[in-house]
């Protein structure tokens, strides 16, 4: 059978073109992981002062990122961010730390715009 | 805003996807007309009109797409953050989205004089919104050798968008150009151009591949490398009918016959098709980490040769008490029940949990049973071909067993099956998918069998069969990728890619026998290639299985 018609090839493209749109809905995924922490994931580190020390395997946008302290209470803190000193890095500064379990509430800006999150977890022992 | 987080990575892979696409459609006209319609004699008004007509729709549709992504992230960014607009506007890809869509504005209000000239100024801001995609690539987000691999990504987009970006005003410049010299003439000039095109592609891409895959375990042990050897099984198809295209100019010379231009058509279409399979690739491959960054939890070729030798199917059902509830059924009713749940890897995404034995032989009963659906389909559709067996031209009605099978076990959390009311599972993005399967599935299954019997002869029915399978193939290839490397995952990634690409494959293998002129004999032996691919995908759906 022959098949003719303009009409019905571009009526056709243009479903396809919507379903695949709709169909590609789980491809979204951030690109920038992290490669190292410090403290590293589930450490045991002496307090209260606790540097904190996160590497992607990209560029990360540090003013537009954000590092978070979850306590054992469930309070949560945001951490300001220093200076970066390697553009895949980001450092902060934990102050105060009493015993107990933390976790460290990442959220990271690439270039591309994929915004990626993470949580490293970790505990605190008395100084 | 808890709603924008949830369905955040739905609407940026949208846009993302949008804007790959009509990016490529809108650089691959601009360059068709500076380089391959160069000269007066060779764009007439009837190719420049509605070749500037496609470019124009496009260049809106990129601008909107560009809007769309910027206002989405901006809107997360600040709810997530706390930071303003303005600072959002400050990201590296905020001005790049700027930039396209200023680029892109510019093109839709491109003067009427410029339009009809050969004046090359239109490739300027065709490249802004090119630069704009390789801004917001891999390359320029990496440490090492970062200005060698935007090297390499401009020259890969920059050679998609000449070869298959200029397909559809190549299809325009052979249906509406009357003049037999000058469509002989724009044939081979893009015939050299796709040739020129095709070895930077594959040069650059090989680059890429060396940088951000790195190894043969990453190829086949990440999701990243698994794309990309998608992209170039995929690239191979391409060249297959670049090589068709190539020969029929070549063959020709100067004298290019009407079935050689609608052969030419015709595999031109099959190329956009299959080059539009491969962009949406690209485009899960730009949102995924690099595999070579991924260097725990790789699947190696021991644990792919014990998942995947053959075994009998599963063909006994367990019972839904045996099933866990979903990752995302169980934030729901953790966050109902005011538990503390972490946060997500990406915004909006439901953790990951392993699955139960339960869940296993649940999902491995669905895909074994369809698989023995799809390999009855397959034998029959094959046997159809012979005259001698038309009783088999039932075949398609196969399809409607499929349908129910997979509504009714897709998604038993949700109705009818779970506790999810009809219209409360809509809101899942992943059941909103399987539910639009179904509709596509049955819409297929009656459409072909209809055609196949001579029921309907309507010629755009007839082609419902092939874009149905194109779709569902590459829908496949996107559906499902993990931001870490769970293992568990990949190797369940691993067998549905075959399956994708047997789709695309059965799809457009019909497309162009149904399409082909008559004198064409490459239609006989591509009525064997789809029924021989859904033989392949019911064999590995029924050696499917997840532990």
């Amino acid at each position: 059978m022959r098949v003719h018609g303009n009409g019905a090839v571009r009526g056709i493209a243009v479903v396809a073109a919507l379903t695949l749109l709709l169909g590609v809905a789980r491809f979204a995924e951030g690109h920038a992981i992290l490669k190292e922490s410090s403290p590293a994931a589930n450490a045991t580190v002496t307090g209260p002062d606790i540097p904190i020390h996160l590497k992607f395997n990209s560029r990360v946008d540090a003013m537009r990122s954000k590092i978070q302290l979850l306590r054992p209470d469930n309070r949560v803190t945001d951490l300001s961010l220093e200076k970066q000193t390697a553009p895949d890095t980001l450092t902060s500064k934990a102050t105060g730390l009493a015993a107990g379990e933390y976790k460290i509430q990442w959220q990271v800006l690439a270039p591309d715009g994929h915004i990626t999150r993470g949580i490293v977890p970790f505990t605190v022992k008395g100084a | 805003m808890a709603e924008l987080l949830g369905i955040f990575g739905f609407l940026v892979v949208l846009a993302r996807a949008a804007i790959l696409c009509l990016q490529t459609i809108v650089a691959g006209g601009a360059i068709f007309l500076t380089l391959v319609a160069r000269n007066e004699s060779l764009r007439p008004e009837e190719l420049t009109r509605p070749a500037w007509k496609l470019i124009r729709w496009c260049a809106a549709g990129l601008a909107l797409s560009e809007l769309s992504f910027l206002m989405i992230n901006a809107l997360v960014l600040r709810s997530s953050t706390g930071i303003s607009y303005a600072d959002v506007l400050g990201a590296n890809f905020a001005i790049a989205c700027l930039v396209a869509i200023a680029a892109s504005v510019a093109i839709m209000f491109w003067p009427e004089s410029l339009r009809n000239s050969t004046n090359a100024i239109v490739l300027l801001p065709a490249l802004l919104a090119v630069a704009s995609s390789v801004v917001t690539s891999h390359s320029f987000s990496r440490m090492d050798d970062r200005a060698v691999l935007i090297g390499l990504t401009s020259l890969h987009y920059l050679a998609t968008a000449s070869w298959i970006g200029g397909l559809p005003y190549l299809l325009l410049a052979l249906k509406r150009v009357t003049n037999l010299e000058a469509r002989t003439k724009i044939s081979q000039r893009f015939s050299l151009l796709g040739q020129i095109s095709v070895g930077v592609l594959f040069l650059a891409g090989l680059g890429m591949s060396l940088a951000f895959v790195g190894s043969w375990n990453a190829l086949y042990g990440t999701a990243y490398g698994i794309m990309v050897g998608t992209k170039i099984v995929l690239f191979g198809c391409l060249l297959l009918l670049g090589a068709a295209n190539y020969y029929i100019v070549k063959g020709a010379g100067a004298n290019l016959t009407a079935m050689n231009f609608t052969s030419l058509i015709r595999f031109g279409e099959v190329e956009i098709g299959i080059g539009l399979a491969v962009i949406l690739a690209a485009a899960s491959l730009t949102s995924q980490p690099p595999g070579a960054d991924l260097a725990e939890d790789r699947v190696s070729l021991h644990e792919i040769a014990v998942r995947y030798a053959p075994r009998a199917p599963q063909l006994t059902s367990p019972p839904l008490a045996d099933l866990s509830p979903s990752g995302k059924e169980m934030r729901r009713k953790a966050v109902a029940a005011g538990i503390k749940v972490p946060a997500a890897f990406l915004p909006g995404q439901a953790f990951w949990h392993p699955d139960t034995p339960g869940d296993i032989a649940w999902s491995e009963y669905n895909h074994n049973w369809a698989g023995l659906i799809v390999l009855a389909m397959g034998l029959l559709a094959l046997l159809s071909r012979n005259r001698h067996f038309a009783w088999a031209k039932i075949w398609p009605l196969m399809f409607l067993g499929l349908a129910v099978f997979l509504f009714l076990r897709a998604d038993p959390e949700n109705w009818p099956l779970g506790p999810n009311g009809f219209w409360e599972s809509f809101r899942e993005t992943d059941v909103l998918q399987h539910r639009a399967a179904v509709l596509l599935i049955i819409v297929f299954a009656i459409f072909q069998w209809a055609v196949e019997t001579n029921r309907v002869k309507s010629h755009a029915a007839a082609l419902v069969f092939p874009a149905v399978c194109a779709i569902g193939g590459v829908v496949l290839l996107t559906h499902m990728h993990a931001v870490t490397n769970i293992k568990q995952e990949m190797l369940i990634e691993l067998s549905h890619t075959p399956l994708a690409i047997f789709g695309i494959l059965a799809g457009w293998s019909r497309w162009l026998e149904l399409r082909l002129p008559a004198e064409n004999n490459v239609r006989k032996y591509l009525a064997w290639v789809w029924p021989v691919c859904f033989i392949f995908v019911g064999l590995i759906l029924m050696d499917y299985h997840e532990a």
